[in-house]
C-alpha cells in the first residue's frame, strides 16, 4: 500500500515540478529569429547602433528545397534590422520591438563594426560579447571600411544565402585564420604589447587599384576583403594597411594559413609563383646597448604553380635561383609592411612587444609604457626561408621551343 | 517417466494419496480416488461418468481363449496405425499365452511385456493415473478380471513439420525451428549435443493443463546455484493451465516490473545449444516453439545468431552498428526535441536553418508533435503485424502516403520529425532480440516527455535512471550488464566485438560452474610457422 501511495504521489509530482520551474528556456526553433551576422555603427550621443541579419529560414528552404523557382534576386533570404541605444542591450531592447521573434545570438558568425564607430574606439562596446555566455570568442570580426555595418548587412552576396557568411569565408579563402578574431581582439587589448589588428571588408566587387581608397559599391553587388585595420591601446581605429601588407602583416604574427607568392627573377625577364602552406614565423628580439633590433624569421613551405621564366624546374640549380628570388622578395615586402606600419602609424601591430615582454621580462618592464616610441625606433630585418617542394608536372613551361629552355 | 518435483496443491482438490486399495462398491460417478474393479463394465462406466465426452473411444476386443481386453484412448491423441499393428492384430490372432510355463501369467503382463518393444508402457492400478495417462495420449488397456491397466504411449497427435521459425530468421545457418511438441524439441537439442552430459529433466505443471515442462542443461558446465534457482522458482509456480512460455516466464523473472527482459527466448535450437554449451539453462514448454534461456544478459540480446556463423570482423562491425542504432532507437527523438526546443546552439547552423525552415507554419510544439509522429508509428507497426497478409501492404501505402507525405505537405508535422520518427523506426527494428526492442520501444516515451519538459538535462537524467536500473538488475544471480559491469575482460571478447571462435576459449564465467575452458588455448589458424613455403 505504502509503495503504491509512493509511486502515485511520484507521478503527480513529476507534472509539478515542470510547473514550479515557472520560467521555460524552452523555445520553438520558429520562434526565434536567427541571426548570423551583427553588425555596430556608432549613433548620436556617443550611442551604439546595431544591426541584425535575421535569416528566413522558409526562403532558404524552398530555395533548397523547390526545383528552381525558389528565390528570385528580390527574395533576399534574410532582412537587416537596427535599433540605437545608449549601450548594445539598450539598443537590442529597441530592436526587439521591430521583431515579432526573439533574437537568437548563438549561432553569430560574424560581427562587423563601421568605420565610424572603429574610429571612435571600441572600448566602450565590447563588454556584453564576453559575458554573455550565449556567444562565442569564435566569432569573426570586420571593419567596413568607408561605410557603415548596416549597410554592409544590407549587400547581397551573390555566392552566399547569408551574406555574412560570404564575408567569413572570403576571409578564409586569402588564408585568413577562421573565426578567431574577435579572441585575438580580445587578447590584444588586454596586452601592452600587441596592438589590435582587424580585417577590413569593403562593399562592391570592382576590381580595386592597389592601396585603395574607399570607392563604394562599384560593379557587381558584393563585399571583398580589402586588408586590415590598426588600432591602437585604446582601440581606436588609426587607418588601414591593403590587403597585401595585410597578408604579411598576418604571417608575421602567425595568423595566415596560405599564401602566394610573386617573385621577378631578374636573370630571367619573368615571374615564379609559389603557392605557399605551413607558414611559420619567428621573432628574435636583440638588444644592442640601447638599441632594439628586431629579427623576423619567415619560414614556409609549397609548390611552384606558376612559371613565366624559360627556367627548367626539374634542375636543382633553377630551383635554388627560384628560391633565392622568393626569399628576397618575401623578406622585402614584409620589411617594407612592417616600416610602413612603423611610420605610418606608429603602434604594434605585429606583436614584437609582447615576444619581448616573454623573453626578456626584467627589460620589458622599462619599455612597457613607452613601448610605442620604442617600436617605431626598431630596427627591423626580415628573414625569410622558403621551402620548393614540388613543381608541378612540368619542368620548364611547356610552350616553349627545345633551344629556348634552359637547361 | 520420473517427475522430480510436481506441483502440489495447497487446496487438496486433487489428494496424491489415495485413501486404500480397497474401493468401496459403489463409488460416486465423478470419483476419481480408488483403484480399478476387476469388472471391466464398471470400469467402463465410471470412465464415461468421468470423461463424459465424446472423442474418447472404448473398444472391447476378444482375445480367443482367454477374457476380454477394453481399449480407451483418446481420438486424436493417438496414432492408430501402430496401435492397431502393435494391440489390434496380435491380440485378435495370436495373444494367447503360450501352453506351458507362461499359464500362471496374466494377459496384463503379457502385454505389458509385448507392448514394452513398441512403445513407453506402465502399469497403473488407480484411477486417477488412468485418467491422466489417458489425457496425456496414452492407450489403455484393462483387461478383464484384473484391477489394473496397462498404459502405452502410443501419443501421436497432428503436428507441425519442423520449418524455419518465422521470428529469427538468418542468412547462414541452420533452417529448423522448434515445434509445439515437446519431445521433438529435445530431440532437435539432443541430435545437436549427442552427449550423456546434456541433461533433461521434466516436470509438469499447470492444474488442469498438465503441460510438461523441459529443463535441459549440461551436466558440469551449468552452474550449480543457477540450475537450483530455477527449478526452486519453477516448484513454486502454481497455474491452473501453462499455454506458453511466457506464462513461466513471467513467474520466474527476476523484476518482474522492470521493462527488460530478463529470460531469453529463441525459437532455435542452435541458439539454445550454444546456451547450453555457456552454461545456461534451457525450459522448454510443451505447446510453444518458445523456449526460455536462462540467465540472461543485456548483451545476449544485442547477439544475433549469425553473429557466430559469419566472420569475425563482419560480425564485429555488424555489432556496432547494432549497438549504435540501439542507442538512436532511444534516444534520436529525445535528443531531437532537446535539443531543437532547448540548446539551438548545438545544431549547426546550417542543419537549424533547415529544420527551422520545415518547421514554419506547424502548429504544434516539437515535443507534441514527435509525441504524435512516435504514437502514429507504433499504432501502424501494431495495426500491421496483426492484418491478414494481403491487406498488409495497404498499411505500410496508408502509413507512407498519408503520414509521410501528406501531412508533411499539409504543414502538420516537419519534414524534419517524419525523418527523426522514421530513423528511429528502423533503428528499432535492428535489435536481433525483439523483447529487448521492445524495451527500448516503451522507454523511448518516458524519455521524449523527459526531454521536452527539462531538454538535455531530462534526457541526461533519463540515461542515468535507466543506466542505475540495468546495473541494479540480475537476471538468476548474474548481473544484467556482466560482462561489462562488472567487468571481465575475456568475457568482454562477445561484447563490443566478437572475437574469433579460437580466441574465445573460455565460457562466460558468471554462468558456468567449474568447467570454463571450451578449449585449449593456441588454435589460431594459419600456414606453418618457420616452414618455409611447402
Amino acid at each position: 500500500m505504502n509503495r503504491i501511495r509512493r509511486i502515485v504521489m511520484g507521478l503527480i509530482a513529476l507534472p509539478m515540478l515542470s510547473l514550479t520551474a515557472g520560467c521555460w528556456d524552452s523555445a520553438e526553433v520558429n520562434e526565434l529569429a536567427l541571426e548570423l551576422a551583427w553588425g555596430m555603427d556608432a549613433a548620436k550621443d556617443d550611442g551604439v547602433m546595431i544591426s541584425a541579419q535575421v535569416i528566413l529560414p522558409f526562403r532558404i528552404g524552398s530555395a533548397m528545397g523547390s526545383s528552381g523557382g525558389g528565390g528570385n534576386g528580390s527574395e533576399k533570404p534574410y532582412f537587416v534590422v537596427s535599433g540605437s541605444g545608449k549601450d548594445t542591450l539598450d539598443a537590442v531592447q529597441q530592436m526587439q520591438t521591430k521583431l515579432s521573434r526573439q533574437v537568437y545570438r548563438a549561432h553569430r558568425r560574424i560581427i562587423v563594426i563601421g568605420e565610424e564607430l572603429a574610429r571612435r574606439g571600441l572600448g566602450h562596446v565590447l563588454d556584453t560579447y564576453s559575458r554573455d555566455p550565449n556567444l562565442k570568442l569564435r566569432t569573426d570580426v570586420f571593419i567596413v571600411r568607408g561605410g557603415t555595418a548596416r549597410d554592409f548587412l544590407n549587400v547581397a552576396y551573390p555566392l552566399e544565402d547569408i551574406p555574412g557568411i560570404g564575408a567569413l569565408k572570403e576571409y578564409d579563402q586569402i588564408g585568413g585564420l577562421k573565426e578567431m578574431s574577435l579572441l585575438n581582439l580580445m587578447i590584444a587589448a588586454t596586452r601592452y604589447g600587441n596592438c589590435a589588428a582587424l580585417p577590413v571588408i569593403a562593399i562592391g566587387m570592382g576590381e580595386a587599384a592597389q592601396g585603395e581608397e574607399a570607392n563604394g559599391a562599384s560593379g557587381q553587388p558584393g563585399f571583398r576583403i580589402a586588408g586590415i585595420g590598426i588600432f591602437n591601446d585604446d582601440l581606436q581605429l588609426q587607418g588601414f594597411i591593403d590587403v597585401r601588407d595585410g597578408r604579411w602583416l598576418r604571417w608575421v604574427k602567425g595568423q595566415l594559413h596560405k599564401a602566394v607568392v610573386t617573385a621577378h627573377i631578374p636573370q630571367e625577364e619573368g615571374e615564379i609563383s609559389l603557392d605557399l602552406i605551413n607558414l611559420g614565423s619567428k621573432i628574435h628580439p636583440i638588444f644592442e646597448g640601447d638599441k632594439i633590433k628586431i629579427q623576423v624569421r619567415l619560414s614556409g613551405q609549397g609548390m611552384i604553380r606558376e612559371n613565366n621564366t624559360s627556367l627548367d624546374l626539374t634542375r636543382m640549380h633553377h630551383i635554388a635561383l627560384a628560391k633565392e628570388a622568393l626569399d628576397k622578395q618575401v623578406e622585402k615586402s614584409v620589411y617594407q609592411t612592417i616600416t610602413k606600419v612603423q611610420e605610418k602609424f606608429g603602434v604594434d601591430a605585429f606583436g614584437f612587444g609582447e615576444v619581448i615582454h616573454r623573453k626578456y621580462p626584467s627589460r620589458w618592464r622599462f619599455l612597457k609604457n613607452d613601448w610605442s616610441r620604442e617600436f617605431r625606433k626598431a630596427e627591423i630585418s626580415v628573414k625569410a626561408d622558403l621551402k620548393i617542394r614540388k613543381i608541378g608536372v612540368t619542368g620548364p613551361p611547356l610552350h616553349l621551343k627545345e633551344q629556348d629552355i634552359k637547361k | 517417466m520420473k517427475i522430480p518435483f510436481r506441483y502440489r496443491s495447497k487446496h487438496k482438490e486433487v489428494p496424491r494419496k489415495l485413501p486404500n486399495s480397497a474401493m468401496p462398491n459403489a463409488p460416486a460417478p465423478n470419483d476419481l480416488t480408488g483403484a480399478l474393479n476387476p469388472v471391466l463394465e464398471v470400469n467402463e462406466q465410471r470412465l464415461k461418468h468421468i470423461f463424459n465426452s465424446s472423442d474418447l473411444r472404448f473398444l472391447t476386443i476378444s482375445v480367443p481363449g482367454q477374457s476380454r481386453v477394453l481399449l480407451v484412448y483418446i481420438d486424436g491423441l493417438v496414432d492408430k496405425d501402430p496401435l492397431d499393428q502393435a494391440i489390434m492384430q496380435p491380440l485378435q490372432a495370436e495373444m494367447q499365452p503360450e501352453s506351458g510355463g507362461q499359464q500362471n501369467v496374466s494377459l496384463g503382463a503379457l502385454l505389458e511385456v509385448r507392448l514394452g518393444a513398441v512403445a513407453e508402457v506402465k502399469r497403473v492400478q488407480k484411477l486417477s493415473d488412468l485418467v491422466e495417462g489417458v489425457l496425456k495420449g496414452n492407450a489403455a488397456l484393462l483387461v478383464d478380471g484384473e484391477n489394473q491397466a496397462v498404459l502405452a504411449g502410443f501419443q501421436g497427435t497432428e503436428q507441425r513439420t519442423i520449418e524455419e521459425p518465422s521470428a529469427e530468421l538468418s542468412v547462414r545457418g541452420p533452417r529448423d525451428g522448434f515445434t509445439e511438441d515437446v519431445r521433438t524439441n529435445t530431440s532437435l537439442i539432443r541430435r545437436r549435443i549427442r552427449s550423456e552430459k546434456l541433461k533433461i529433466e521434466s516436470l509438469t505443471l499447470g492444474e488442469l493443463t498438465k503441460t510438461d515442462i523441459v529443463i535441459a542443461y549440461m551436466d558440469g558446465i551449468a552452474k550449480e546455484s543457477v540450475l537450483e534457482e530455477v527449478r526452486r522458482r519453477l516448484r513454486q509456480i502454481e497455474i491452473d493451465g501453462v499455454l506458453e512460455s511466457g506464462y513461466i516466464e513471467e513467474f520466474i523473472e527476476d523484476v518482474p516490473w522492470s521493462p527488460f527482459p530478463q529470460i531469453q527466448n529463441t525459437e532455435r535450437p542452435d541458439v539454445v545449444c550454444s546456451s547450453l554449451l555457456e552454461g545456461k539453462v534451457a525450459i522448454l514448454v510443451d505447446n510453444t516453439p518458445f523456449v526460455l534461456i536462462a540467465p540472461m544478459t543485456f548483451w545476449s540480446g544485442l547477439q544475433a545468431v549469425e553473429d557466430y556463423y559469419e566472420r569475425t570482423i563482419y560480425t564485429t562491425g555488424l555489432r556496432w552498428i547494432r549497438f549504435a542504432l540501439m542507442n538512436v532507437s532511444l534516444l534520436l527523438p529525445s535528443l531531437f526535441v532537446a535539443l531543437t526546443t532547448y540548446h539551438q546552439q548545438l545544431i549547426p547552423t546550417n542543419l537549424l536553418i533547415s529544420i527551422a525552415a520545415a518547421r514554419e507554419g506547424v502548429p504544434f510544439p516539437t515535443v507534441i508533435e514527435t509525441l504524435l509522429m512516435e504514437f502514429m508509428f507504433e499504432g501502424l507497426r501494431e495495426a500491421g503485424i496483426r492484418l491478414p497478409k494481403p491487406i498488409g501492404s495497404a498499411i505500410s501505402i496508408v502509413g507512407a502516403l498519408v503520414i509521410g507525405q501528406a501531412a508533411v505537405q499539409a504543414g502538420i508535422v516537419s519534414a524534419s520529425v517524419v525523418i527523426i520518427v522514421a530513423t528511429t523506426g528502423i533503428s528499432s527494428f535492428a535489435i536481433p532480440r525483439y523483447n529487448l526492442g521492445t524495451a527500448f520501444r516503451l522507454l523511448r516515451f518516458p524519455m521524449l516527455i523527459l526531454a521536452g519538459i527539462l531538454g538535455l538535462y531530462g534526457v541526461i537524467a533519463g540515461i542515468f535512471l535507466i543506466l542505475i536500473h540495468l546495473l541494479g538488475l540480475r537476471s538468476f544471480g548474474v548481473p544484467y550488464l556482466e560482462p561489462v559491469s562488472p567487468s571481465n575482460f575475456e568475457n568482454l571478447k562477445d561484447v563490443w566485438v566478437r572475437a574469433p571462435r579460437w580466441s574465445m576459449y573460455r565460457r562466460p564465467v558468471l554462468s558456468n560452474g567449474g568447467n570454463s575452458r571450451r578449449m585449449s588455448g593456441g588454435r589460431r589458424p594459419g600456414p606453418k610457422r618457420g616452414g618455409g613455403m611447402g
